[in-house]
């Protein structure tokens, strides 16, 4: 049970039952509960329609909510944003610059709207932190989708912000970029500041996050560190024995070890670390003929496919 | 007033930045002022309206103004009876009136039952050296010509006197000059605020907007400051122009630059108003076409309303744009400041309309 603002929680974020349904009977976000802990990244991860986007914009203050509550940085975001609002950064889902701005130029109309007194130097550092330095004098218009996200991060920044939202930062970006990005935000975590991120890239959210919430049909079906989530699901260490075959499939089984055949592959489920050095000592002792040895550990990928039931890609579900 | 600034600098430098915008603001209405002028200039005023003050008020005065407007030369334009007719010709800057004294119809009946000779004169009043002067002395002669004949057949009863009075006239510049600033701040104002809008929601730039600390009102408040002084170098660039090239007799009063932020609000409103209830960024610049280019002829930016049908002068008269192309003719052109405050009024009062209206319905959550 989410303990409130009121009940001593000093979470930066709230959340118990949040909902929001359209009419008739659509349940954008179902009933959800939430709490953020200070300096960490948590990822709301699900796919296209889950209700990331959703509860992140209630949670900033973007979108009323339709029952429940939320608390952001202890206020009531229903009542309360006005004394907040300069406390928090927020990168949106599929952020635009303006054109016809600089980098260095919007920075600094940013920090003006929040009445901010922000130098060049101040300008430059910043710009500097996201990696846009060298295209500060660039109208937007001309910068790469990557640099274009790194400028609506620095804008996300401009307020030194305790509490960041980030939707979907690294959505439609090249490998590369996303590392970039990536980079950027550890860097941020680094210095303290509370990360909410959504997205729909597994790996990003275990690479990245300190917890994680699974979220589909507007519901969070599983919640909590990524390394818990996996160790928590039904899949533990694999042994692979790549080329084995149905003949190998017999040998490992007539020595009483449960295996199955993957195409050609024998995959052998491991539970614990006992029974990883029995299995190991038995397998060298086989004379098969094989491509390859390995083991594999089960991913946030093998978790979301096991809730869900269908693999995910660019956001949406796989039959 | 920081954060607006701030808004109004940012909003400027990409407004102007877009080469359509700063065209639209500076070179179109030096253009229109060129071309115009090129065509017109030289012409004299427009009008051929015959201001007559009929002071006798008889069945034969009735008959001299019926006989005029037969002429089909001038229009009769009653005035009143008590009005000191040689101040008025100079406020109004007209180059011919006629005054049909008390007593007219008294004296020529006598004179026609006394079979005595001479003539009952009317008097026309105005600058000689004009050439709408002469289309009115020409029209007042057929018609007196008319009405003798009627009268008495063959002897002349009624005879023309002429009487100097030199005012200021204006040229056709003159008058289309606040027309072209009128319609500048229309045009530039509500169809780039209309496309404004449909760009920032498309775009999510008010979304973007609302996770800072600046307030709707504050970003309305920066377009309309950055509009007003972008109209009023605008205004300053067209006055140029048309004072080296055209010889205007047009002036740059206080009130012309208040008349500038009055209707910048208003069409800055107007705007906002038709891209936040249009959806679409398509529908919502061809309704600000149909709104606007009507507008933009129905209003008297390029003739005077006196010469349209009334039924045309009715419908003027419910567009705004009327109120300010009227009032910046009135302080600009005709140093009228009654008539100048009264347009004033009219537009500030549509001006509150409709900058509240999109205030209110202007929304940067998300539903």
């Amino acid at each position: 049970m989410v303990r409130t603002p009121g009940e001593g929680n000093e979470a930066p974020v709230v959340a118990k039952q949040l909902t929001k349904r359209y009419p008739p009977d659509l349940f954008a976000v179902d009933h959800i509960d939430l709490e953020i802990r200070k300096g960490i990244v948590f990822s709301l991860l699900g796919p296209n329609g889950a209700g990331k986007t959703t509860t992140v914009e209630i949670l900033e203050g973007l979108r009323n909510l339709t029952s429940g509550e939320a608390w952001v940085l202890g206020a009531d975001v229903r009542i309360g944003y006005a004394s907040i609002r300069s406390r928090i950064g927020v990168l949106p889902q599929d952020f635009e610059p303006f054109d016809r701005l600089t980098p260095a130029e919007a920075v600094t109309y940013w920090a003006k709207l929040f009445q901010l007194t922000f130098t060049t130097s101040d300008a430059d550092r910043l710009l500097e932190t996201v990696g846009l330095a060298e295209r500060s004098k660039v109208h937007a218009m001309h910068l790469s989708g990557g640099e274009k996200r790194k400028l609506g991060i620095a804008l996300s920044l401009v307020n030194d912000p305790e509490l960041l939202f980030l939707d979907e930062p690294t959505t439609g970006l090249d490998p590369r970029a996303r590392r970039d990005l990536w980079k950027l935000i550890r860097a941020i975590r680094e210095k303290g500041t509370t990360i909410l991120l959504t997205t729909h890239y597994l790996d990003e959210a275990e690479q990245l996050s300190d917890e994680v919430a699974i979220m589909h049909k507007g519901k969070i079906i599983a919640q909590g560190p990524p390394k818990e989530l996996v160790a928590r699901s039904s899949h533990g260490t694999t042994i692979v024995l790549a080329g084995a075959g149905a003949f190998g499939l017999s040998e490992v089984q007539r020595r009483g070890i449960p295996a199955q055949l993957v195409n050609s592959d024998v995959l052998v489920p491991v539970h614990d670390p006992e029974e990883m050095r029995t299995y190991l000592a038995k397998l060298s002792a086989l004379e098969l003929k094989l491509t390859d040895m390995y083991t594999t550990r089960p991913t946030l990928e093998d978790v979301f496919l096991s809730l869900v039931g269908a693999k995910m890609e660019e956001g949406v579900l796989q039959a | 007033m920081s954060r607006i600034w701030a808004d109004a600098v940012a909003f400027g430098r990409q407004y102007l930045r877009s080469k359509t915008g700063a065209f639209f603001a500076f070179i179109f209405p030096i253009l229109l002022v060129l071309l115009f002028g090129a065509i017109f200039s030289g012409m004299g005023g427009t009008a051929l309206e015959l201001p007559v003050q009929d002071q006798d008020g008889s069945q034969l005065s009735q008959s001299l103004r019926e006989a005029l407007n037969g002429t089909e030369l001038v229009t009769v334009k009653l005035i009143p009876s008590d009005e000191d007719l040689t101040a008025y010709i100079r406020d109004h800057s007209l180059t011919a009136a006629l005054r049909i004294p008390a007593g007219f119809e008294l004296q020529v009946m006598t004179l026609l039952g006394t079979n005595a000779s001479g003539l009952v004169n009317i008097t026309i009043y105005g600058d000689p050296s004009k050439s709408t002067y002469g289309t009115a002395a020409t029209a007042v002669s057929i018609a007196l010509t008319q009405l003798n004949f009627g009268l008495s057949q063959a002897r002349p009863v009624l005879g023309l006197e002429s009487q100097s009075v030199a005012s200021e006239t204006f040229e056709f510049m003159d008058f289309f000059l606040p027309g072209v600033v009128g319609l500048t701040v229309m045009t530039s104002a509500m169809f780039s605020m209309t496309s404004l809008c449909a760009e920032y929601r498309g775009r999510g730039y008010f979304k973007l907007l609302a996770t800072t600390t600046l307030k709707k009102a504050e970003w309305l408040g920066a377009k309309v400051l950055f509009y007003t002084l972008m109209f009023v170098a605008s205004l300053l660039l067209t006055w140029l122009v048309g004072w080296a090239l055209f010889d205007i007799h047009v002036v740059l009063t206080p009130l012309s630059f208040v008349f500038i932020a009055v209707g910048t609000l208003l069409f800055t409103g107007l705007g906002m108003l038709l891209g936040l209830t249009l959806r679409d960024p398509e529908s919502a610049a061809a309704v600000s076409n149909a709104i606007g280019f009507p507008m933009m002829f129905l209003s008297g930016t390029f003739w005077q309303l006196e010469a349209a049908p009334a039924y045309l002068q009715a419908i003027a008269a419910a567009l705004p744009l009327t109120y300010l192309n009227e009032g910046l003719r009135d302080t600009m052109v005709y140093q009228n400041l009654e008539g100048a405050l009264l347009n004033l009024g009219i537009l500030a009062a549509f001006a509150v309309v409709l900058f509240i209206l999109p205030s209110k319905l202007m929304s940067w959550k998300g539903r």
